[in-house]
């Protein structure tokens, strides 16, 4: 663990450490981490989709050097999908193998009741750790060195599943009746992410801290592009940049994504673009805008946003 | 220290931001990790533990931005012509020392905790400015620091005379920074307090008389309500989901795996969503609560996903593509006025456009569906043809309707409410946000 607790020693380290497994972060975002894991508190990260919310877990997991372990929120997930399920399959396939041994251990008795006491010997066999099938909540408890867990998109769970979330959140406990109560070895680190369909209840607001992470501005993307996409040239990097923020601007459906950025960038390195052209954006539109609604919009503008992005870096 | 931050804290909530004491415990040990020193890191520590959602963080910036907005006032410090350290002034007020020494940190300190002490928080009303004024005037120990600026003068040293005038200017930007600093806690606090003062009274208000400015207010009022009583509904969904072992389907699944219960089944019901057929009348009639109306089965399309909605004078159309298309201010004149709708601005004919819903829509009709009709049943003594609401009524789970007169005036004149009240399952005066409350009550306790 000393080796996580030095990692996490100055902001400024984790803001490198982050760069280094590939995620460029903000002072915001790289300010935050650090005090999450200082306060041990798990960190609720909102934003619109596509700015890298889900991205920023797997960075802090292999920054970490931890594995990075992901409970994908829908609508009726449940505590058997979320925390944990007894293999019922394992258990009737043994019951039925060891028939024999089970019928030899009954044997001698002449009373069910008997029998009964018999078997109770060994009663909890069946609900023993084997037979339990851990889901991603009780995977990341007994995690030995700590894990990254991430909570995607849990706005689209139920109250329900938040508020049983919550529980686990403030003790890092479960108790499972068969067997009794499983603490966190080491405890996690938790992250929380939501797209804000639905609200979400104060209480998890106030356990966590809050991240809101907007599209980054274009000094930023631009690094995010030259990194994620080491290929491609300056030039390239800023009219891209240039233009999508543009694109941004206009009255569409969904805004291009960090992403769908990347996206476009290596789509025009392996097309051997140098330049942005009408003809070259038009032909690849299609990356960064998935509606033909928006596709449209945009393409009556293309070309006062060509020649902007070509304007601002010639 | 820490004094400092609990005054933040009393900011942030007046501002309008839940904070809790677990998150105020946060707050401290972020501010211990981060220290004082470099206001990036204290502010997005700060951010982060205390203000948890994208509207408060907004909050949170604005007020951050004033509250630590004092550093700056302490300057360089005073330097002497030959940049020799400052003389010590003898007997110097607190104030005189700390611009002489440029002890920004200090004058920090001093500042939040005179602001603290003169209770700036409790502004109410431009005409207390003059008063918060003086008072944080005093407690900051202006009055010293005027006695030491005279002394300094008098002596007419040319160091001392320097001092005096390097003191003068910095007492100047001191109180041009009090006088904003005022300004800007009558606009943080006076505006929370506006909200509440109003939100109160806007309940009690009349809806014929709303002004379009206090549209937006309403409309999150309105809001709320919806989305509990939507809360409700899909809390009641989801119950029903989990289900019981279905035995039988079990039983008969087993005969596969030789008669071993392999596959378990549950019982589940059907998911009783909710189905909402709101039907407004738009006619003059009712055309001062009309956009009332309007907002209300507007948030319900907001928030319920399976709705119709129905508008209707002289005949009914259905408008509820309208209120996916257009933001709310739009759609509400679109329908106001009818324009692009194939409706017929004539008198009001309650009884047609009934047929008019049966003929064409009947179909959206389930055992589930709540109707939802808004109008003041004024006919202009048309046929009321109440068998076609009996019909509509007999058809659904429940017919609610919401009438904007007072109950004294039902049946009275062309009203032929009285006519069709037996087929409702409630129907209400509903002419107030705090009417449109208790109807939302009314359902919710029924579920």
């Amino acid at each position: 663990m000393s080796i996580v607790t030095d990692k996490f020693s100055t902001v400024e380290k984790v803001r490198q450490g982050l760069k280094n497994v590939g995620y460029i972060a903000t002072t915001q975002i790289a300010h935050t981490v650090y005090l999450a894991y200082h306060l041990g508190k798990p960190i609720l990260v909102e934003g619109p989709a596509g700015v890298g919310k889900t991205e920023l877990s797997k960075a802090v997991a292999s920054f970490m050097g931890v594995p990075l372990i992901r409970l994908q929120c829908y609508e009726g997930l449940d505590e058997s999908k979320a925390l944990y399920e007894w293999k019922y399959g394992k258990q009737l396939l043994y019951t039925q193998l060891l028939k024999d041994k089970l019928n030899r251990i009954i044997e001698g008795e002449t009373s069910l009741a008997e029998s009964i006491d018999k078997l109770h010997q060994y009663d909890d066999i069946f609900f023993s750790p084997q037979f339990l099938e851990p889901r991603p909540l009780l995977k990341a408890l007994q995690e030995k060195d700590g894990a990254v867990l991430l909570v995607d998109e849990v706005d689209k769970s139920d109250d329900e599943f938040e508020a049983f979330l919550l529980e686990i959140l403030s003790d890092f406990q479960v108790s499972i009746p068969e067997i009794g109560t499983i603490e966190a070895t080491s405890q996690p680190f938790v992250l929380l992410t939501s797209n804000s369909t639905r609200e979400l209840g104060e209480a998890l607001r106030r356990r966590c801290l809050h991240l809101y992470i907007s599209f980054p501005d274009q000094g930023l993307e631009r690094e995010i592009v030259r990194t994620r996409v080491p290929d491609i040239s300056e030039r390239l990097t800023a009219q891209l940049v240039t233009f999508i923020h543009q694109v941004r601007k206009l009255d569409i459906k969904k805004l291009p994504s960090v992403s769908e950025t990347i996206d476009w960038a290596k789509t025009l390195v392996l097309l051997h673009a140098e330049n942005l052209d009408r003809e070259l954006v038009r032909n690849t539109l299609n990356t960064f805008l998935k509606a033909q609604e928006d596709i449209r919009v945009a393409e009556e503008k293309l070309h006062t946003l060509t020649e902007h992005a070509l304007r601002e870096a010639p | 220290m820490d004094r400092i931050l609990e005054n933040f804290i009393t900011t942030l909530r007046r501002s309008g931001v839940r904070v809790s004491v677990a998150e105020t415990m946060d707050a401290l040990r972020a501010a211990e990790l981060s220290g004082y020193a470099d206001r990036r890191i204290l502010k997005d520590f700060l951010s982060a533990s205390l203000a948890k959602s994208l509207p408060e963080k907004e909050t949170f910036e604005v007020c951050f931005r004033h509250y630590f907005s004092f550093n700056d006032v302490a300057g360089e410090g005073f330097s002497g012509e030959n940049n020799a350290p400052p003389p010590a002034v003898q007997g110097a007020a607190f104030l005189t020392q700390a611009f002489l020494a440029g002890d920004g940190g200090g004058l920090t300190i001093a500042f939040n905790e005179a602001v603290g002490r003169a209770d700036i928080g409790s502004i109410q009303s431009p005409t207390q400015k003059g008063l918060y004024t003086q008072r944080l005037f005093q407690e900051l120990g202006m009055e010293a620091l005027n006695r030491d600026i005279r002394r300094l003068a008098e002596e007419g040293g040319q160091e001392t005379l320097a001092q005096a005038r390097f003191l003068e200017m910095m007492r100047d930007s001191l109180i041009q920074k009090v006088r904003s600093l005022i300004q800007r806690q009558l606009d943080l606090y006076a505006r929370q307090r506006l909200n509440d003062l109003s939100e109160g009274s806007m309940k009690n208000m009349h809806l014929s008389v709303v002004d379009t400015r206090d549209l937006a207010r309403i409309h999150s009022i309105v809001q709320r309500m919806v989305k509990q009583l939507k809360d409700r509904y899909s809390r009641r969904q989801k119950a029903a989901r989990r289900g019981h072992l279905d035995f039988k389907k079990t039983l008969r699944q087993s005969i596969t795996y030789g008669g071993l219960p392999f596959d378990i089944h549950r019982k589940s019901k059907k998911t009783d969503r909710p189905e909402i057929v709101a039907i407004c009348d738009v006619s003059r009639s009712v055309s001062n609560v009309v956009r009332f109306f309007l907002l209300v089965v507007y948030s319900l399309n907001e928030v319920i996903p399976r709705i119709r909605s129905f508008t209707f004078c002289s005949n009914l159309v259905e408008v509820s593509h309208l209120f996916e298309k257009y933001p709310l201010q739009e759609a509400l004149t679109r329908l106001k006025s009818g324009a692009g709708l194939p409706i017929l601005m004539n008198r009001t004919d309650y009884g047609s456009s009934f047929c008019d819903f049966l003929d064409q829509y009947s179909d959206c009709l389930t055992k589930r569906s709540t109707v939802i009709i808004l109008g003041d049943a004024r006919n202009n003594y048309w046929n009321p043809r109440t068998e076609a609401l009996r019909f509509i009524s007999e058809r659904c789970r429940r017919l609610i309707w919401l009438n904007p007169e007072t109950l004294s005036l039902w049946g009275s004149g062309d009203s032929d409410m009285e006519a069709y009240l037996p087929y409702c399952t409630i129907a209400r005066e509903c002419n107030t946000l705090r009417h449109l409350e208790k109807v939302v009550e009314y359902l919710l306790r029924k579920n």
